[in-house]
């Protein structure tokens, strides 16, 4: 390959600076995130009462929010494990785009959790106290392993870029170029060094499937293993698997498109990208869509009375709107969209991965709010604010806050580091120009 | 001059006429108390008052009523023997003491006394309670047989009851099962009843102790009378726990084995590997500074 045609992919693909447009996006971000904050503060004084939560409905737009974040940061081991162990080599481009939605995703998830209890300085007792047989335990077990080897799959990668980045010490200025010193100035490009990367990310590749897939499943054990109408079922861990991998892709079809057209990469990521890309969201929302027909024609068709009073609240009560709008917006309009090939194109799969990301987030409340809604008994001599559930301003911009501090990591790590692989480009454009 | 008389005149109308009007209005209810007579085991004696009354066409229980005991009809202070205040039952229960022996020796009959005093919603009320002093003894016979022999004081000599009715059984969560197919016995010319003990599979302590219990219940002469007995006819139960054994449902530290081994294992092994990465950040470091 020839060396100006390294530079150009060089110049292409290094961090660039905030523009007026990126400087705004930041500065909205970080004020959601401190209206965010300021309602947490709220939370933090005058307690759990400044929210919708009651007796009933204690797991409300926090803990649909936690579930949404694990969802997403599934898509980490999709593009950069299930495909490159399957030897998908198109999705070069997009694995870094994966992993930080992934490392951001499940940071937020972490969060969201310690915001949903009441007393969070007591959090610690989860670790001192906490019980093995619960799966709360293994959630918070196996969310701390994903992060690090979400982590780990982030940096290994990231190696052979450092070198290249700190070679750009005047563009860098003073402290990126002390960063990018301190993770990979060891990095010389050394046969040995690039063997021992190899083999981790392999290995990487092969461990988190494994820890992904355990991540999501105990997730929705944690509902699963609890006996209430809408949450009584064997179908969950793969309920859910299949959900997180859909709002996942969706997700990283949305950072597609805002990177190729924000950093001007249309050359990188590729209309190729997006159509197979588009593929793959439609094969996941298919997938998600007959788990949705298990989870809801079987129980519907039997319709025992525990269940009938749920089940009616979602398809034609109370929840009828969002839920239809879940199914619609997060499946159905996407598959009719992506199914064509114009809607594979750049602008309308970026619509669908919109519609994808906004239905799936509907979903996760739809799956955690209606059956707390629904107890077994009665709900008898309870004020009437406890037999329904809306989220109050505080939790509104908590639950913002954490999504637009989930985007500032990622706009963020794009600002830092290249957000498309600048070795792994540069390799591939090689070994193309040989075929 | 004139607004002096105005002033009286809105005195009388705020002041006194609500108050006089007031005092008119409020309608105090009957009182009702009954008293009952218990005698525990031969050994203490105590009293009982319910007090109740008739609101909105049917007795209710009414608390915080002070009641005050006396032996023998005369309600001088001499023989009160105690007093209290009712509670959210309507009840309150007073121990005869010891100082009123001298009085209870006097005669085989004796009467008893409860006054409720008048509160701003109720009445005075009051409840006399005449009783002829009696006795039950539970014993046991070869066969596991209960016996139960009733007596009364007649002049100065305790002597056999007859026809009087007597619960025989087993004390058990508060109240009394039968220890065979029948609960209530009438008393012989003897004044015994006989009830043999079926219960054998019955648990009991560790060495396999029930209390038997005989009882005479609301007699209009007699009153309330109890006898119990412990005897080593139940089956013998050795009380265990399995609070410390390990379930899934156990507390921290008492999971199965088995998933603790699998779960660590599991950890341990992913653990392993992170740290095994961990390393090979290092490894790549030496081979970049040599």
């Amino acid at each position: 390959m020839e060396k100006s045609a390294e530079n150009k992919i060089i110049q292409d693909l290094l961090p660039q600076e905030f523009g007026k447009q990126g400087k705004i996006w930041v500065i909205g971000l970080l004020a959601i995130c401190a209206l965010g904050a300021f309602a947490y503060g709220r939370q933090l004084y005058y307690g759990l009462e400044v929210t919708g939560l009651r007796d009933y409905v204690s797991w409300g737009i926090y803990i649909s929010n936690f579930v949404f974040f694990v969802a997403i940061s599934l898509v980490g081991s999709l593009i950069t494990a299930v495909l490159r162990l399957t030897n998908v080599h198109w999705s070069t481009p997009l694995t870094r785009i994966a992993e930080i939605i992934a490392v951001s995703a499940i940071t937020f998830a972490s969060l969201i959790i310690i915001v949903d209890m009441g007393r969070p300085e007591r959090f610690y007792n989860l670790f001192l106290h906490g019980r093995l047989q619960s799966p709360i335990i293994w959630d918070v077990i196996v969310i701390t392993t994903y992060f690090f080897i979400s982590l780990l799959l982030l940096y290994f990668p990231l190696l052979p870029d450092l070198k290249i980045m700190i070679a750009f010490k005047e563009r860098n200025g003073k402290w990126l170029q002390k960063l990018y010193e301190f993770l990979g100035s060891f990095w010389k490009n050394k046969p040995e060094q690039f063997k021992i990367t190899d083999k981790a990310i392999n290995i990487l590749s092969i461990s988190i499937i494994p820890v992904a897939f355990a991540i999501h499943t105990v997730t929705s054990w944690l509902f699963a293993t609890t006996y209430r109408p809408g949450w009584d079922s064997t179908n969950f861990g793969a309920y859910f698997i299949s959900g997180a991998f859909l709002v996942g892709s969706g997700g990283v079809l949305i950072a597609m498109y805002i990177f190729r057209t924000h950093y001007k990469l249309e050359k990188y990521i590729t209309n190729d990208h997006f159509d197979r890309m588009g593929k793959v969201v439609v094969l996941l929302a298919l997938l998600y869509l007959y788990f949705n027909v298990n989870e809801f024609l079987v129980p519907a068709f039997k319709m025992k009375k525990s269940e009938e009073e749920h089940l009616l609240g979602l398809f034609t009560g109370e929840f009828a709107p969002v839920f239809w709008f879940a199914i619609f917006t997060a499946m159905i309009i996407p598959i009719g969209i992506l199914l064509f090939k114009k809607g594979r194109r750049p602008k309308a799969a970026f619509v669908a991965g919109i519609l994808v990301v906004v239905g799936s987030w509907f979903k996760r409340y739809l799956i955690v709010t209606p059956t707390l809604l629904h107890p077994f008994l009665p709900m008898h001599d309870v004020p009437a604010n406890y037999k329904h559930y809306f989220p109050s301003w505080e939790e509104w911009a908590i639950a913002g806050g954490s999504l637009a501090g989930a985007l500032l990591v990622i706009t963020f790590f794009a600002r830092i580091f290249p957000i498309i692989p600048i070795h792994e480009t540069i390799i591939e454009t090689e070994s193309n120009e040989n075929k | 001059m004139k607004t002096n008389n105005i002033l009286r005149l809105f005195f009388i109308l705020m002041v006194v006429l609500p108050e006089l009007l007031l005092a008119q209005a409020v309608e105090k209810n009957a009182l009702s108390l009954s008293l009952k007579y218990f005698n525990d085991n031969n050994v203490t004696h105590h009293l009982l008052v319910q007090a109740k009354s008739k609101i909105d066409g049917k007795f209710q229980k009414i608390a915080h009523i002070p009641v005050q005991f006396y032996i023998t009809n005369d309600t001088e202070k001499k023989n009160l023997i105690g007093s209290g205040v009712t509670n959210e039952k309507g009840e309150y229960v007073v121990v005869i003491p010891a100082a009123a022996k001298e009085e209870w020796l006097k005669s085989p009959n004796q009467n008893f006394v409860v006054v409720g005093e008048a509160t701003p919603k109720f009445d005075e009320g009051r409840a006399e309670l005449p009783i002829t002093k009696a006795k039950l003894k539970i014993d046991t016979v070869e066969g596991k047989i209960v016996t139960a022999k009733l007596m009364a004081l007649v002049d100065t000599t305790w002597t056999a009851i007859s026809a009087v009715d007597v619960v025989v059984g087993v004390k058990r969560l508060g109240g009394i099962l039968n220890a065979n197919e029948t609960l209530t016995y009438s008393t012989d010319s003897s004044g015994t009843v006989k009830a043999e003990f079926k219960r054998d599979s019955i648990p009991g302590d560790v060495k396999g102790n029930i209390i038997l219990v005989a009882s005479v219940i609301d007699n209009d002469a007699y009153g309330n009378l109890s006898a119990e007995l412990t005897a080593p006819w139940g089956a013998k139960t050795i009380y265990t726990t399995n609070f410390d054994h390990r379930s899934l449902f156990a507390r921290r530290g008492h999971s199965p084995i088995w998933l603790e081994l699998l779960a660590y294992g599991i950890v341990a092994a992913v653990w392993a590997i992170i740290i095994y990465l961990l390393f090979q950040i290092r490894n790549i470091k030496k081979l970049g500074l040599e």
